[in-house]
């Protein structure tokens, strides 16, 4: 598994200012990678670019042994008709049945299968909104502040179990915080706020797994890099 | 809602007589110029019987023809909610054809099939078929992204799907719509029976029109105003029964 990207530039019609200018990167490997930056950098648009076919086969975009590439947002919403168990039964496969029971139980979300959408917290829409892209097939899942609004320990149990069901697909994870991407994440491509060339920067996180020891002082380091490169 | 509707219609229309007969007192104007109370209610009671059955036959044509226009206004509007050329074709012929006076084409309608049912319908149908459209296709055309975003990249997108979506979360929009439309129906149903018909409400204000008997207008209106709140009324109750069935579980309420 492979992404890369080479010189990737990128403007809004009607803009004259690049939200992606020059970029270059290249990740390997599946697991959790991250995309982190202040709003307003290009992190969304680069994994729109990412996801969307049109950009997919350019020159600047390498994609290899990936063919699904799923995007997500925080945003999303599920049909207000029926229950939210129900619209996951609905787009579930039956091989896929157990791993569903299993993210609900890890997603804490039993209680509220026989709810509408609307009738959620907003951690517990994110967290089904979630669950319905892991039931899909995907090589690589963009998850763009899919846990927002979630807990920051129940945010590990689900990044943690993520990491170990899912382990042969690549995950691009957006998120504002920085003590959990460098803890979580194998790559973390860092983008600032910058009209010189070189904006963005890949930096090795801690990718810790279930079961981790933290080593605190490396940790320290990551996030002290991931700062500096801000 | 139904209550609503009728204590709209009494408060607007004893506005209304309250005005004429200000203006006959001011003016020291005739019965014959303006009626009086005691003329009106005369006039009711001789009449009130005969005009409520004429109000319902208008009515039933004008159902009939909301009915006629709602369908094809779905059809039409599902077909061109996409952004292919038929879709561009179908919108741009609907806001062009919208801005015509459809009505001015009734007397055509009449020349050709004549007095009697038929071109009562048409007329109806054809005068709250294009606003419905619009709103339809306005509808029907804009994506419900956050919703719809999941199912176009899954490969789970299907036009019934699509169709049900914003159909949801436009609910009150189309109820809103449809029930304005029966308005419009009616409209289009009275204009048609006083041009040309040979029954229902329309044709009654056309004679006394000719009879120049404001108390007899007077008292259609007022039929017209008291059926159409009712049908209105119903129409509402229905949508928001459909919309609370539809969007609030049995566990709770909606926030």
């Amino acid at each position: 598994m492979r992404l890369e990207c080479h010189n990737l530039n990128f403007t809004y019609p009607g803009n004259t200012t690049a939200v992606i200018n020059n970029l270059s990167f290249s990740m390997k490997n599946p697991g959790f990678k991250a995309l982190f930056g202040p709003s307003g950098v290009g992190k969304t648009s680069l994994a729109k670019m990412i996801a969307s076919s049109k950009f997919r086969g350019s020159k600047d975009i390498a994609i290899e042994n990936m063919d699904t590439i799923l995007y997500s947002y925080n945003l999303e919403r599920l049909p207000g008709w029926s229950s939210t168990g129900n619209h996951l039964n609905k787009v579930t496969s039956s091989e896929k049945q157990s791993v569903k029971e299993q993210l609900i139980e890890i997603f804490e979300l039993k209680d509220v299968l026989g709810s509408r959408f609307s009738q959620l917290s907003m951690g517990q829409q994110n967290r089904i909104n979630l669950i319905r892209y892991l039931l899909q097939d995907f090589d690589l899942l963009i998850m763009d502040e899919s846990l927002a609004n979630v807990d920051e320990k129940l945010r590990e149990t689900i990044i943690l179990a993520i990491k170990e069901l899912f382990s042969d697909k690549m995950f691009l994870y957006i998120s504002h915080n920085l003590m959990e991407v460098s803890k979580f994440c194998s790559q973390i491509l860092v983008f600032r706020k910058s009209l010189e060339n070189k904006n963005s920067f890949v930096i090795k996180g801690q990718d810790c797994k279930k079961g981790y020891l933290l080593d605190k002082k490396q940790l320290d380091i990551t996030m002290l890099e991931i700062m500096n490169a801000f | 809602m139904l209550f609503r509707r009728i204590y709209q219609f009494l408060i607007v229309y004893m506005v209304a007589i309250a005005f004429l007969w200000m203006i006959k007192m001011g003016l020291s104007l005739s019965d014959y110029v303006i009626p009086g109370i005691f003329l009106v209610a005369e006039t009711a009671g001789q009449v009130a019987e005969e005009y409520v059955f004429d109000v319902i036959n208008t009515l039933s044509i004008a159902v009939l023809g909301q009915a006629l226009s709602i369908v094809l206004a779905f059809t039409v509007g599902i077909s061109g909610r996409k952004s292919s050329w038929i879709g561009s074709f179908i919108k741009v012929t609907a806001y062009n054809i919208q801005a015509y006076p459809i009505v001015a084409l009734a007397p055509i309608i009449f020349i050709l099939l004549g007095d009697g049912f038929i071109p009562r319908l048409l007329i109806a149908s054809m005068i709250c078929y294009f606003p419905l459209l619009l709103s339809i296709l306005g509808i029907m055309a804009t994506p419900v992204e956050d919703i719809e975003h999941f199912y176009i990249v899954t490969g789970r997108m299907r036009w019934q799907l699509e169709v049900k979506i914003r159909a949801f979360e436009n609910l009150s929009k189309l109820t809103t719509v449809i029930s304005g439309s029966a308005t419009l129906a009616m409209a289009g149903t009275i204009v048609g029976e006083f041009i040309a018909a040979n029954a229902g409400i329309g044709y009654s204000i056309r004679i006394a029109l000719y009879q120049s008997d404001i108390a007899k207008i007077l008292v259609a209106l007022f039929m017209i105003g008291i059926i159409i709140s009712i049908y209105q009324g119903i129409l509402e109750t229905m949508g928001e029964q459909i919309k609370n069935k539809w969007s609030i579980s049995k566990e709770g309420v909606v926030l």
